[in-house]
């Protein structure tokens, strides 16, 4: 493994190099010195690998679809819409709701650091935090979407969201279309993340088949 | 501050690694380096994480920069020691402390949004269709506004409310409570005339980040 020393290598010299045996020391400093009790940490470890994450917001897409007069609630105050459902937390005190259609396409990054709904969304995927997403989506929008496999026309306008202030943004993706008679359960189950985040879109289902 | 971490808008910063599905955590320490943030109620790191060097800041994993950051914040907050880090015991001589959060504590945390909007009247110096500049500022330490937005003009798209502006350099002791709005920037505005004329770039901003255009 190569050096993974960090700028304050002056501060830690002797601590190891691999990132788990350092975490591991200092989470067994921070126990025995009181600071952190070792259930509370289980309790955060457990709620944050599997209790939070896109199906959350999965269902509040799927409940806008079937139901426009909740869809109108969710653009015009995406937190109270969001709470309706009990998500709520950490990183979701102003939650804007923006909705692609035909002919505008938003998507979502923090140019500054990472910032992101995890009440809807859970923790951010590596690629969403890598530095050539947050440096490029802003300036080529078009381009970062062709390279993960969107390519839309010239016509339609891509309104980038760079969210690192007051509010989260989460993309109300387009329904696609043949789910007319697919049950709000079901239409949940078709919303990806990326769709949310606005890298994708959302497929139709394929018969047989799932999405 | 200008530094790495204010990337909108560079080059050549290599490959998005783009995967279906990636889960936000990938090794087992990695959440648990997030747990530990959380459970030493050690939010607001960004500052500190703004203050890796460019090169170790490009080098290391995301959540490499959570751990430097949260030790950093924690020896110079004095809660820890440099010699405590290097052996991981405790010091014999310091007083053990009581958790900060404990698991009935965290449980009703987790899932209570807190709340940083600011319940004060203040009279907004801008409004929704005022047209707005960007202040070509440097801060060296901790701000918002991204370098891209500097000297550029934009319109104000909605009024977010009252909120404590985040500069290192601009708060000391005391807070300073400011309007926030959500600007929009034409592609055009930001990055010239080869930029596509139908798009947009829409990011919310402090009031003193803002001048009248």
């Amino acid at each position: 493994m190569s050096q993974r020393h960090s700028d304050h290598a002056q501060d830690h010299t002797d601590v190891p190099s691999d990132p788990a045996l350092r975490v591991k020391a200092l989470e067994s400093l921070l126990v025995e010195k009181g600071l952190v009790d070792p259930a509370a940490l289980e309790g955060l470890v457990d709620t944050y690998e599997h209790k939070v994450g896109p199906r959350n917001g999965a269902q509040v897409v799927a409940r806008a679809w079937v139901d426009p007069a909740y869809k109108q609630r969710l653009l015009d105050d995406g937190t109270a819409a969001i709470a309706e459902f009990g998500f709520s937390g950490w990183q979701g005190e102003k939650l804007t709701v923006v909705e692609n259609t035909p002919s505008v396409h938003n998507v979502i990054v923090c140019t500054l650091c990472s910032c992101y709904p995890w009440p809807v969304l859970g923790l951010p995927p590596t690629w969403y935090k890598s530095s050539a997403y947050r440096s490029r989506t802003v300036i080529d929008p078009r381009g970062v979407l062709s390279d993960l496999g969107l390519d839309l026309p010239d016509d339609v306008e891509v309104r980038v969201w760079d969210s690192n202030a007051a509010s989260r943004y989460i993309v109300l993706p387009e329904r696609p279309q043949g789910t007319e008679s697919i049950s709000e359960a079901d239409l949940a189950r078709l919303v990806t993340r990326d769709a949310m985040i606005g890298v994708a879109k959302v497929a139709s289902p394929r018969v047989g088949g799932g999405a | 501050m200008n530094g790495i971490h204010d990337m909108g808008g560079m080059q050549g910063l290599g490959e998005i690694g783009y995967k279906e599905n990636e889960p936000g955590f990938h090794e087992p320490w990695e959440v648990r380096v997030f747990a530990l943030v959380q459970a030493m109620r050690s939010g607001g790191l960004r500052p500190y994480i703004e203050r890796i060097p460019a090169a170790d800041y490009l080098r290391m994993s995301y959540y490499e920069r959570w751990y430097t950051a949260l030790v950093t914040r924690l020896i110079e907050s004095g809660i820890i020691t440099r010699a405590e880090v290097k052996s991981g015991r405790a010091d014999p001589a310091s007083v053990k402390a009581t958790p900060a959060l404990t698991p009935a504590v965290a449980r009703e945390l987790l899932f209570r949004t807190p709340r940083t909007e600011q319940d004060i009247e203040l009279t907004p110096r801008f409004h929704v269709g005022d047209r707005v500049r960007g202040r070509t500022i440097h801060p060296t330490t901790h701000t918002r506004m991204p370098r891209y937005t500097r000297g550029k003009t934009g319109v104000v798209e909605r009024d977010r409310g009252v909120f404590n502006l985040p500069d290192s350099e601009r708060v000391s002791a005391e807070p300073k409570p400011q309007h926030v709005y959500l600007i929009h920037f034409t592609a055009h505005e930001l990055w010239g005339e080869e930029a596509s004329a139908h798009d947009s770039l829409y990011i919310d901003m402090w009031e003193d980040y803002l001048e009248p255009a």
